[in-house]
Formats: structure tokens, C-alpha cells, sequence
């Protein structure tokens, strides 16, 4: 492992104690050590993804490693947009300990074992890895979507049982886990679309199809419509509440069953 | 100098003498300079709210003087006997009277504990010594240290915390459904004093609209121009739910008065998340069983009492590891007080020294011969300075530990007789 890495999975390794100590104890704990480490590690990270970009001349969206660095560099980012919109400090606790095991995995892969593609013109070098890092981010943001979803489910179950320990203290309102969930879908949906769209047209540019029904292709699809009929229902009927937050917690594991289903099934990603 | 502090409180004093003593704000400015007019007090401050009297002196007269005459002012200034107030007052000196301040500042002495409002008023109190011209060095430091004392305890320690009345527990749980109260609605079924006060407390706290029902459309009405809001007809309650978001029943009813069945079927029609009830009328009037309904929350009377007490419980932990911080920060205050107070001792030795030191050179000038200009400024300005910094330093030490140990006058007298044996 390079001694970047070592640096980077100790920051978020700090992080994460800090967020699960801080929504279990009463007080704010460590506030600024884990700041620091959060600076440093999310440094180290950007510094990493740029580096391998100069090193290889290309998006550094190829193999497991790179995928795997750049999930956990967008899920960081968006965790501190959900903190910057919603000052939910505990949200922090469900995305981080992810946020480590990704980078955990990014850490400990050997190094480019795919060849690079090779494309036929600049149109698809720019498609492939706007596909890519696009779907990534959109997985990125189902996930806060989830981890919203989760908190608001503690949170009611807090509330419906009249328990109120710590926890109760520490997670947002229920509107705050439900306006994040809502928000972080919706963010997802428009990524997922646009990487859809990507997918597309790289596809056509290159092969001359529109549409090559594999399983990942097909799982694509299926889940940017349950996405969609969740968004929908959530805007035109008024779904809120519990429901919604399951909505958001099922359709996530829907997404990783199936990440992992297609993996195992065939050409993997 | 010390610092003594002679004071009633609600642990001491009844209401009526707590009444009696209390310095309206109109007379604060000629209370204190009358405090501090007296030969015994150099710095006062007087903290008045309804809970406590407390009066704050630094002094040189001693504390005992200074204790009494504090006491003595009270009475006089309240034109009260003397022994009127004799085992309602306490007595602090030095550092138990920093110490208390420092708890009442921290709202650890307060009735209830944690309470917001303390802080403010003790910020007052010094504000108006200030306008009053009656603060001076050493009561400005012990004021600062209480209030960066009592913010430091509010934020590391829960003792201000949780909500400790039923009606602000409401309005906590409110906002931990909806963290934003200022669009939402609350529907008040039951237009009672304590339906009214607890409506009441959600509006102050943001909540931005009111609908009032009833089973005397009057008394609804009443209330609900009394808060610009909007009043229903008790029979039409099921019809205006889907709009309420917070829901407030407090009516005389024997028996159950909001039932689950028809609060589902109008919930239906109701396109958003969560409803908050709250039942603050006992008997109970809405049925329990409505808890059951997916995002509706109930609570009656009891849920929020037992908060109220576990808020309580939680504070008095608290409040002891707030205790240890206070003991922490005296001991650490006092020390700092009682080097700033060897400043002038220091002075006076070093004076005393150099005085021995020049006294010394000139009658022995002829010996040293012929001195170029030079050679004898030089004298002047380093040698005679080094010489009495080299020998002040063991001295200074000495003193700084005796002011440690809070005994520096007595070492003060001892050093200026060695020093003075030519």
C-alpha cells in the first residue's frame, strides 16, 4: 500500500470514530481533530485521483480501485454538501464508516490491471468516463439518500417508542432526514439520467447501437425506474414520511443486490 | 485585597424577604455608588432578580469588615433591622465567594438548574456597575472569569440541555418532527387555559399558524382572535385535520374525543409526512390507540411529564461534572489573582534593593578612581540594574510562593525587615 493511502485511511479512520463517538455520547466530541483529519485525508484523496489522472493520461475511472476511490471521494463530497444544505452533523456516522471501506478497498488494489480503453476518437474519451463517474456519483447519492432514509427511521421509531437517549438528541428532525432523503434521490436521479444518456451515446459513437441488453444494461434501467416511480410518487401524491424513507432504504439495497448480482453474473464492470 | 460576597437566595429566603431586598433597576445606580462610598468597599456590584440578592465587594479592609459591612448595607439600604436578615444571608469570602458566583453565573445555584436566564441578568448587573463606575480591576477580572466560566459550562457540560417544563418539551418534540415550526399549523381542540398556554409556547416558539375548536364556538373564537388565528367548528374537527400539523387537545371531555378510525380516514387526505399529537388533558381525550396510525406520534400528559423528569435527572448529572469544572477554574482563578497582587510587592523590593545598591556606589565612588563618562553610565544603566534583578530573584520567587500559598503580606513584612538591616 502507498504511503498516500496509509495517510488517507487513517484521516477517515479518525473520522469515523469521531461521528460515531459524537452520536453516542452526549457532548461534541473531538470536533476539531476530526476536521483536520477530514482536510487531510480529502486532500490526500483529491491528490491521489489527480495524480493517477497525470500518471495514466486518462479519468481515473478504470478497475476496481479507481471506481472504488473515486465512490468514496464523491460520497465524501456530498456528505459535506449535506452538511453544509442541513448542518446534520450525524449523518456523518452512516456515510463514513462506507466512506473507509471504499477506501479501504481502493487502498489495498494493486495498481491499473485493466488496459486503459482505447478509443477511436475524443468524443469517446470524454463519454466513457462522463458514464461512469456520473453512474458513480448517482450510486454516491442513493446512498446519503439511504443513509437519510436510515436515520429517519431510528429517529421515528425514537419518537413512536418515547425512548430519548442520546441518539435522539443527536439525529435531525425527521423533515431534515426526509428533505435530505428527498433531495439526495433527486440529485441521484438527474445523475443517473445524464450517465444513462452517456452510456448511450458512448455506445452509439463506438459500436453503432444504441443498446446492448446485458444484465448491468438491464439493471441500469430497472433502477433508475423504481428511482423514478419513487420521485414521482413522492411529488405527485404527497408520499412522505415513513413510507418514503423505507422507499429510499429498499431501493438502495434493490442497487447494491444488484451492483453485486451483476458482478458475479457476468462481465462485471 | 479580597473579595467578599454577602447575598439571599430562594435556598435561603422567602419570597417575601427576597421582595423586601430586591434593588429595582431605577435604584441600582444610586445603590451602588452608595456601596461604594463606604471607606471599606473599593469595588461593588449588586445582581437583583427574583430569585436572589447579591452583593459583590472587593476590598482592603479585610474580609470580615468587608463582610459586615456589606451586610450592614443591605439592611440600611432596605431600611430594615439589622438582625432582620439574620439566617436568610449567606457570607462568602475570597475564594468561596468567587466560587459562588461562579455557580450562580453557571446556573448551578438557580431554582432550576440550567435555566438560560441567570447568565443574562448577571450580565446586566455588571453592565450597570459598569455605567455606575463601580467596577475597577480586580471585580472587572472576576466578572469576566464568571461569565467565560458559565459559558464554558454551558457548552461542555448538558446542563442546560434538555427542556425541563412540559410546555418547552412540546416544543422540543415539535421540532424534532419538524425542524422548522414557522409554516406549520396547530390545531387546538379545547380552548382551556392550559390548552392556551401550551398553544401558546408553539407559537412563541415559531409555529405559524393557529386553528382553535371548541365545544362553545365563543370561547374558540376569543382565542383565536387573540392570536390572529382561526376558529372551527368542534363538529368539522376531522375535516380541518389533514391541515393541522400539530394537533393540541386539552378539552374537559370524560372520555375519548379524537378516535383512531377517523383520524386514519382523514389523515389520508392529508399529503405530508409526519402529525404531531400532544394530550394535555386529563382524563385523556384522544385515544391511545391513534399511536398506532403511520406517521402520527402521540403523547399524553404522562410521556412529557417523564421527560420532563428524566431532562431533570439528566441536568443533576450534569450538573456534577459541572461542580468539578467550577473547582477547577477557582482554584486556577485565585492563583492568577493572587500573583496579579504581588505586583506592587515586587516593586517595593526592587526599589528597596536599588536603593541599598546606589546608596552604596556613591559613598564608595572615590575608591573606583577616575571614570570616564562612559564607564559611568554604564554603571548606572546596566550594572546597578543587574545587580538588583540578580539579587531580587530569589525574593520574587519567595514572595510569588507565598502568594501561592495565600500568605504574601506576612512574607512582605518579614522581607522588608532583612532587607532594611544595613
Amino acid at each position: 500500500m502507498e504511503i498516500l493511502w496509509i495517510i488517507i485511511l487513517t484521516g477517515y479512520a479518525v473520522c469515523v470514530a469521531q461521528s460515531i463517538f459524537a452520536l453516542t455520547t452526549k457532548r461534541p466530541v473531538m470536533r476539531k481533530p476530526a476536521l483536520i483529519a477530514l482536510a487531510i485525508a480529502l486532500g490526500g484523496h483529491t491528490a491521489w485521483l489527480f495524480l493517477r489522472g497525470l500518471r495514466t493520461g486518462r479519468c481515473p475511472l478504470v478497475g476496481v480501485q479507481e471506481m472504488s476511490a473515486f465512490l468514496s471521494w464523491g460520497l465524501v463530497l456530498l456528505t459535506l454538501i449535506a452538511y453544509r444544505w442541513y448542518h446534520a452533523n450525524a449523518l456523518q456516522a452512516f456515510i463514513f464508516p462506507i466512506v473507509l471501506v471504499l477506501a479501504v478497498i481502493a487502498g489495498i488494489s494493486p495498481g491499473p490491471s485493466q488496459p486503459a480503453p482505447v478509443f477511436s476518437n475524443s468524443l469517446q474519451s470524454v463519454l466513457l468516463p462522463a458514464h461512469i463517474g456520473l453512474l458513480l456519483l448517482a450510486y454516491a447519492s442513493f446512498f446519503v439518500a439511504f443513509g437519510a432514509g436510515v436515520m429517519y427511521i431510528i429517529q421515528e421509531r425514537e419518537l413512536k417508542h418515547k425512548r430519548f437517549g442520546t441518539v435522539f438528541y443527536k439525529l435531525p428532525s425527521l423533515d431534515t432526514c426526509d428533505a435530505i432523503s428527498s433531495r439526495a434521490m433527486a440529485i441521484g436521479f438527474v445523475l443517473m439520467t445524464l450517465g444513462i444518456v452517456g452510456g448511450v451515446w458512448y455506445s452509439y459513437s463506438r459500436y453503432h447501437i444504441y443498446w446492448q441488453p446485458g444484465p448491468i444494461e438491464i439493471f441500469s434501467v430497472v433502477t433508475w425506474l423504481v428511482y423514478l416511480i419513487i420521485i414521482q410518487s413522492r411529488i405527485n401524491a404527497g408520499w412522505g414520511g415513513r413510507a418514503a424513507a423505507l422507499a429510499s432504504i429498499v431501493s438502495f439495497v434493490i442497487v447494491v443486490c444488484s451492483l453485486v448480482g451483476v458482478r458475479y453474473l457476468g462481465h462485471g464492470f | 485585597m479580597n473579595i467578599v460576597l454577602v447575598g439571599l437566595s430562594h435556598k435561603t429566603a422567602p419570597l417575601e424577604m427576597r421582595e423586601r431586598l430586591a434593588f429595582a433597576e431605577a435604584l441600582l445606580p444610586d445603590a451602588l455608588s452608595r456601596l461604594v462610598d463606604q471607606e471599606t468597599v473599593d469595588e461593588g456590584l449588586i445582581v437583583s432578580t427574583c430569585n436572589r440578592v447579591e452583593l459583590i465587594a472587593s476590598t482592603a479592609a479585610g474580609a470580615d469588615r468587608g463582610i459586615a459591612c456589606l451586610a450592614d448595607f443591605l439592611s440600611e439600604f432596605h431600611q430594615l433591622p439589622p438582625d432582620a436578615l439574620n439566617g436568610h444571608l449567606y457570607r462568602h469570602a475570597d475564594a468561596d465567594a468567587i466560587k459562588h458566583l461562579f455557580r450562580v453565573a453557571s446556573s448551578l445555584d438557580s431554582m432550576v438548574v440550567g435555566e438560560s436566564q441567570i447568565l443574562g441578568q448577571v450580565k446586566e448587573a455588571y453592565q450597570h456597575a459598569i455605567n455606575a463606575g463601580t467596577i475597577g480591576r480586580v471585580l472587572s477580572q472576576v466578572m469576566h472569569r464568571s461569565l467565560s466560566v458559565a459559558k464554558r459550562i454551558r457548552s461542555e457540560t448538558g446542563v442546560a440541555q434538555n427542556p425541563v417544563s412540559v410546555s418547552s418539551v412540546a416544543v422540543e418534540l415539535a421540532r424534532k418532527i419538524f425542524e422548522d415550526l414557522t409554516d406549520k399549523t396547530v390545531l387546538l381542540v379545547g380552548a382551556g387555559e392550559m390548552g392556551e398556554l401550551a398553544a401558546r409556547s408553539l407559537l412563541d416558539a415559531g409555529t405559524g399558524k393557529l386553528i382553535v375548536t371548541n365545544r362553545t364556538a365563543e370561547r374558540a373564537e376569543e382565542i383565536a382572535r387573540k392570536y390572529s388565528g382561526g376558529a372551527v367548528n368542534f363538529e368539522a374537527f376531522y375535516d380541518v385535520l389533514p391541515s393541522a400539523d400539530i394537533v393540541l387537545c386539552s378539552t374537559g371531555a370524560p372520555d375519548y374525543v379524537i378516535h383512531p378510525a377517523e383520524t386514519k380516514r382523514a389523515l389520508k387526505f392529508r399529503k405530508k409526512g409526519p402529525v404531531l399529537f400532544i394530550d394535555i388533558s386529563v382524563p385523556r381525550n384522544i385515544d391511545p390507540r391513534l399511536a398506532d396510525i403511520e406517521n402520527a406520534f402521540l403523547f399524553d400528559v404522562d410521556d412529557l411529564e417523564s421527560i420532563v423528569k428524566a431532562n431533570i435527572r439528566e441536568r443533576q448529572q450534569e450538573a456534577q461534572q459541572a461542580e468539578a469544572i467550577i473547582e477547577a477554574e477557582v482554584k486556577n482563578f485565585v492563583e492568577q489573582l493572587r500573583s496579579l497582587d504581588i505586583g506592587p510587592a515586587v516593586v517595593e523590593v526592587k526599589e528597596l534593593l536599588s536603593q541599598i545598591v546606589v546608596s552604596e556606589f556613591k559613598r564608595n565612588r572615590k575608591r573606583l578612581g577616575d571614570l570616564s563618562a562612559e564607564q559611568e553610565a554604564a554603571i548606572e544603566a546596566v550594572l546597578i540594574p543587574a545587580l538588583v534583578n540578580k539579587l531580587s530573584h530569589p525574593m520574587i520567587v519567595h514572595i510569588r510562593n507565598a502568594a501561592r500559598d495565600g500568605e504574601p503580606s506576612q512574607m512582605m513584612d518579614e522581607l522588608r525587615k532583612m532587607i532594611r538591616i544595613e
